[in-house]
């Protein structure tokens, strides 16, 4: 069939609408649509993976939880040894106070140096140099005083400890104790 | 045979160009092709809807556990922090050097005729070694002797709980004091001793102690 002028221009017409409607169809209607549903399912993938990590992670948290409790009573307890304050307002008092209950009566405590610790850890903790004079003791009284104390302060270390006899007073000897306390940040 | 005449044959001819016109022929295929292609974008679009919705669920659901996994990574975090801290803690806590322990030690190493006149201990912070000088008076027949005897109970009682004991004499001098023990006189010599040793030994049973049992004898005669 030979196609006269006219018609092949229509058949060219016609092919080049046809062309047209199918860049229209794919560019504009069809291809954003796959593209937003594709967009959609990564999302869903995504989320659905996050729902999965965090349930695992809720799993994990609550047996870090079981485990850490005994860290976090312990920790409770050694915080709660720092009370509110200034170290230099309640520690020398407490010392005195405990050595006046281990029948030492004369106890002055004075701070000696302040610092921070190293380890990222203790960033909320610093160390606290003190120098504890007991101008008036015996070795018995000083022996189970220093024994109280280690029980009673754990957090507190006695670096030097020094004894010697009283020359005046040969019923009593002298002490002087160096420790240091690590107490919590406030 | 019957003779036909087509009178209309332009007529007919023109209806036949008309069917067969490619513009036509060409819409009605574009728009088959185009009905066609309506229904498969519909069929997708009410799939994207539903994927939508099933979208909107997974938000729903993330929304409701996100607080929730935020909180607990929060916790997380500040248990992890407590663990390190109280293990820290606990490390300065067992590194201590328990003084009493070695106040009992030594007061029952003091025999009633050896006075002790200075104890200076330190605790050396980077080797964790200590070192402690004793000072004091030793009085008997053989008044080295004593001291010698206090050396060596030093080093036999301190060893038991640590390592690497070392007890030596800095000093040990006769005096010329006499001193009355038991009503006898008897000669003195005053003595300087250097202990050192290693507290690590000592682990978890140097436990602070109860006050010494006994009290050495400081007074002189």
């Amino acid at each position: 069939m030979k196609l006269t002028k006219d018609q092949l221009q229509k058949v060219i017409l016609s092919a080049i609408g046809f062309a047209i409607l199918i860049y229209v169809y794919f560019t504009f209607f069809l291809g954003p649509l796959n593209k937003s549903r594709a967009s959609m399912i990564g999302s869903i993938a995504s989320l659905q993976k996050k729902i999965g990590d965090s349930n695992g992670e809720m799993r994990k948290g609550a047996v870090l939880e079981e485990q850490a409790k005994t860290a976090t009573t312990r920790f409770a307890a050694l915080k709660a040894l720092s009370p509110e304050g200034a170290p230099i307002a309640w520690f020398p008092p407490r010392m005195k106070t405990f050595f006046a209950a281990q029948e030492i009566d004369k106890a002055t405590a004075r701070l000696d140096s302040s610092s921070a610790f190293k380890q990222p850890e203790l960033a909320d903790w610093m160390k606290y140099a003190w120098q504890i004079d007991l101008p008036q003791t015996d070795f018995a009284a000083l022996g189970k005083a220093v024994a109280a104390l280690e029980n009673t302060e754990p957090l507190l270390s006695t670096s030097r400890l020094s004894l010697k006899a009283s020359a005046e007073d040969p019923q009593h000897q002298q002490a002087l104790l160096s420790v240091s306390t690590v107490i919590v940040r406030r | 045979m019957a003779l036909h005449l087509n009178l209309l044959h332009e007529e007919i001819l023109q209806q036949r160009q008309r069917q067969r016109d490619p513009l036509k022929l060409g819409l009605i295929v574009m728009g088959a092709f185009g009905a066609l292609m309506f229904f498969y974008y519909m069929w997708n679009a009410y799939q994207t809807l539903e994927i939508k919705s099933q979208l909107s669920a997974t938000q729903r659901e993330w929304a409701k556990v996100e607080p929730k996994v935020t909180a607990v990574q929060k916790r997380a975090t500040e248990l992890t922090a407590i663990i390190s801290t109280t293990k820290v803690l606990d490390g300065i806590i067992e590194s201590r050097f328990y003084w009493a322990p070695f106040l009992e030690k030594l007061a029952r190493c003091v025999a009633p005729n050896v006075q002790l006149t200075s104890v200076e201990g330190t605790v050396s912070e980077e080797s964790k070694s200590v070192n402690v000088v004793i000072e004091g008076v030793a009085a008997g027949r053989e008044a080295r002797g004593a001291a010698e005897e206090l050396r060596q109970l030093l080093t036999e009682q301190i060893g038991q709980d640590h390592k690497d004991v070392k007890v030596d004499f800095k000093s040990l001098e006769d005096l010329d004091t006499v001193v009355n023990i038991g009503g006898a006189n008897m000669p003195t010599a005053r003595y300087a001793l250097v202990v050192s040793f290693d507290p690590s030994a000592a682990g978890a049973s140097a436990a602070a102690s109860p006050a010494p049992a006994r009290k050495p004898k400081e007074k002189p005669e």
